[in-house]
């Protein structure tokens, strides 16, 4: 059974998925917006 | 000016929102009872992936019908996009549901109905994309995965509501029970983080869609140009 610091360590890698996955789709957001932009 | 500031503000609300959901999922929700250690917690992100799931491939079902009434390659673009969202959250709802598995029954994959039925539908939506890269022609490509994604489509109620109900299953019961009612049963604060969650996920959902969408358009208006 988990105890609470391995719930803290799930937590934190599911957050920085998350972090990660954002960074990600913004840097495409401003990809798409300066194509459009260039149209 | 508002549209531009909404545009720029929302990718942060959202991510700020799917941090805050994550956070209850694993500190605010209470344990559940009668699950091992605190497995029942993949509800949170387990659910919701299977929802954006069948809300793509409601989209994808949407514009296809349009591309097959307008014949507008956006909308084919439109149907292609959702799919390959759906096939993602597919795929995401499979691996958690496949990992709940293991810590509750000691195996990853036990061929109940829930998790064979998933994995049909994985691959059905797998063939729609088969399909595209096998047709070279784009208006025919567009014509084909469109008729397809109907036919794909009228697969999906029944093998995720009916045929999991049919048979006996390992799985949990599901909130939209066999009678088609909501069965709400959860402890409350358990609620409130799985309707964030659901709201989150969805929230994503659209933002990716949208972005693959907008990308489509830059690229069709492109080639329209080099055509001229």
């Amino acid at each position: 059974m988990p105890g609470p610091e391995s719930l803290v360590w799930v937590a934190a890698v599911t957050i920085v998925i998350w972090l990660g996955l954002f960074v990600y789709c913004l840097a495409l957001d401003r990809r798409v917006r300066r194509l459009e932009d260039g149209q | 000016m508002t549209k531009t500031l909404l545009r720029k503000f929302l990718p942060w609300l959202l991510c700020a929102w799917l941090i805050l959901v994550t956070l209850g999922a694993f500190f605010y929700a209470p344990s559940a009872q009668g699950f091992k250690g605190e497995s029942a917690r993949i509800v949170f992100f387990h659910v919701p992936q299977a929802w954006v799931a069948v809300l793509a491939f409601c989209v994808n079902l949407v514009a296809s019908l349009r591309y097959l009434r307008k014949r507008d390659a956006l909308d084919d673009a439109r149907a292609a996009a959702a799919a390959r969202l759906g096939l993602v959250f597919s795929v995401l709802a499979t691996v958690t549901g496949s990992l709940f598995a293991n810590v509750m029954w000691n195996s990853f994959w036990n061929w109940d109905p829930r998790e064979v039925s998933i994995v049909i539908l994985l691959l059905i939506y797998a063939a729609y994309f088969a399909l595209r890269e096998a047709v070279p022609d784009e208006e025919r490509r567009a014509t084909l995965s469109a008729a397809y994604a109907v036919l794909a489509f009228v697969t999906m109620p029944f093998l995720i509501f009916v045929v999991p109900r049919i048979y006996w299953s390992l799985h949990p019961d599901t909130i939209i029970g066999a009678t088609g009612k909501l069965k709400l049963e959860m402890e409350s604060r358990m609620l409130q983080v799985l309707f964030g969650s659901l709201a989150g996920f969805t929230g994503l959902f659209i933002w990716l869609y949208t972005l693959d969408v907008r990308l489509s358009r830059v690229r069709l208006s492109r080639r329209e140009r080099e055509e001229v």
